[in-house]
């Protein structure tokens, strides 16, 4: 009787053993327990599901951007590790960034030093109080808005570029996130009005940007850095060299801009090329428009009205730009001969009673 | 309360009486001036003289088309641009629907508002640089003009800056960059926006009773 129930009972934990074993051996694949993951043992994948391959080089595979195949309409959605993306990433927050920062630092001490070096540069003979016209309505408009969509799209840039080495440990991650945020809104928004600017530009001012034997010979004198007198046409060749840079800058950062407001066109590895070159031809732009902004305000007197009222002092012009001058102020005496010739009394009016 | 509370709530109602009171104190101060009494035999209709001028002001004036044309242009860019965002923009709607009229209509595209902003900004920039580069707008010019532009710049920017509605400060700095626009409107020419109608139609009337369409 004893030895029956013992026997029932040691076939019930049996029972219950077995089928424990079955249930642990259906969960994990593996008739032995203590077995090790399938995959750090022989690097194989549990169940042969992938056939033979090795696992590490299924990885690597990925890791070296092998693309697979993906439903969605987003082909490189199949890339699952874009590998190019860390070389991107180092280069952008380390070279970039830092010769970047450097460059601008270096164009602020550089324009500070000129000034205190050379001063500002006053007009030697005085104002004249005679002005000629020196840029035409259309002309100072076009600037004044590549101007101002230049600034905004300079200053969001930074913030994007550098805020979070420079404001973050100032104003903390929550107050840098509301920036890069507006910023990132106000960069794509403007961007498009900025291309728009430039190819008006482009258009507007190509006549008076061609380089000729003058401009050489304005450069090999110093150009801005002399002292001395130095021939130069309406525009001389720093002004020149800055406008070519502003239009290839320009449109260099108009497709790279294009192609990082429309990501989805351009493939990933192009888009990580297109956003270190906006950077760069970026930082190049605004390191020499802290220049063109001192000369065209504190560093030359008289420079300024050119671009506000379209009119410069004649001496400033016979001092800077005396080829240009001489033939307008020509232009201007031929135009008064002609009128007198026609019989204009100045003061009178043509055709009324008095004549 | 929070900053957006703030301004979503009394900093907006004190905005919007100011704005309400203010633009209907300006425009019946200007309608009890009326009109001279003109004891003459009229020529022609002045209701039609001045529904004319102010139809007729609106449009490039042959003669004058190419001198116009900038102004016209940029004038028509920013105006549509800024009325299309006051009205279509999906969050504006939602304002309007939970906060004022309780109605709504179909809004914009983001698309569709991206492409009007950016006319209607390229409008106001070319309208501001045209006041300070040509020699007669800059005389006529004053901080007023200024201050106006720039508050509509900001009241637009701040808005498109806060277009993912995700972020609590940029909607609450663009409530409150409208309330300043709002507040200053009344005592600004910014209230050109009503007394257009009201100065040219009283000139065409004017000229309208006489017979002669300005």
């Amino acid at each position: 009787m004893i030895l029956s129930r013992l026997w029932r009972g040691l076939a019930g934990l049996a029972l219950v053993l077995v089928v424990a074993w079955a249930a642990a051996a259906a969960w994990t694949g593996a008739l032995d327990l203590d077995h090790g993951a399938w995959a750090q043992n022989q690097g194989t994948v549990p169940g042969n599901v992938h056939g033979t391959s090795n696992d590490a080089d299924f990885w690597r595979q990925i890791r070296r951007g092998m693309p697979g195949k993906v439903s969605i309409p987003n082909p490189q959605a199949g890339v699952l590790v874009q590998s190019q993306g860390d070389n991107w990433r180092a280069i952008r927050n380390g070279p970039v960034l830092f010769y970047g920062g450097i460059l601008l630092l270096a164009s602020l001490a550089a324009i500070a030093l000129f000034f205190l070096i050379r001063g500002r540069i006053r007009i030697e003979g005085g104002r004249s109080g005679r002005t000629i016209p020196r840029f035409s309505l259309t002309e100072r408009i076009i600037h004044w808005f590549v101007a101002c969509t230049f600034i905004l799209l300079g200053i969001t840039g930074l913030f994007l570029l550098f805020g979070k080495h420079l404001l973050v440990p100032i104003i903390g991650k929550a107050a840098f996130g509301v920036i890069a945020n507006a910023s990132l809104q106000c960069h794509n928004l403007f961007g498009p009005l900025f291309i728009v600017g430039i190819v008006a530009m482009f258009l507007v001012y190509l006549r008076d940007n061609g380089f000729n034997m003058v401009d050489v010979r304005w450069a090999l004198k110093g150009g801005v850095l002399n002292s001395g007198h130095t021939s130069s046409e309406k525009n001389n060749a720093g002004e020149k060299i800055w406008f070519w840079m502003a239009v290839l800058g320009g449109l260099s950062l108009s497709v790279s801009g294009l192609m990082m407001e429309f990501p989805w066109w351009p493939t990933l590895e192009l888009l990580q090329w297109a956003n270190i070159a906006h950077v760069v031809v970026a930082l190049g732009l605004i390191a020499v428009a802290f220049g063109h902004i001192y000369i065209g305000t504190l560093g030359v007197e008289g420079a300024l009205e050119g671009m506000t009222k379209g009119e410069v002092d004649v001496n400033w012009g016979l001092e800077h730009h005396d080829l240009w001058a001489e033939e307008v102020l020509a232009e201007i005496e031929a135009s008064r001969t002609k009128r007198r010739s026609d019989g204009y009394v100045p003061g009178v009016q043509q055709g009324s009673p008095a004549e | 309360m929070t900053f957006l509370e703030l301004t979503e709530g009394p900093l907006w109602y004190v905005a919007a009486t100011v704005f309400v009171v203010g633009a209907a104190w300006r425009l019946l101060g200007i309608l009890r001036f009326g009109r001279k009494p003109d004891l003459s035999v009229p020529r022609a209709s002045a209701a039609g003289g001045a529904i004319g001028a102010v139809i007729r002001h609106s449009l490039p004036r042959h003669g004058f088309a190419e001198r116009t044309a900038y102004h016209i242009i940029a004038g028509y860019m920013f105006h549509l641009g800024l009325f299309a965002l006051l009205l279509f923009a999906a969050p504006h709607i939602t304002f309007i629907h939970d906060r004022l009229l309780g109605v709504s209509w179909p809004a914009l595209p983001r698309w569709g508002f991206i492409v009007v902003a950016e006319v209607a900004f390229a409008g106001l920039i070319m309208l501001w640089v045209r006041r300070i580069c040509d020699p007669v707008m800059r005389q006529i010019s004053d901080a007023d003009d200024h201050a106006g532009t720039w508050l509509t710049f900001l009241a637009m920017l701040t808005g498109c800056l806060a277009l993912q509605e995700g972020n609590d400060v940029l909607r609450g700095i663009h409530m409150l960059t409208v309330e300043v626009w709002m507040v200053y409107f009344p005592f600004s020419r910014l209230m050109h926006a009503f007394t257009f109608v009201l100065s040219r139609g009283y000139m065409g009337a004017t000229y309208g009773r006489r017979g002669i369409a300005p």
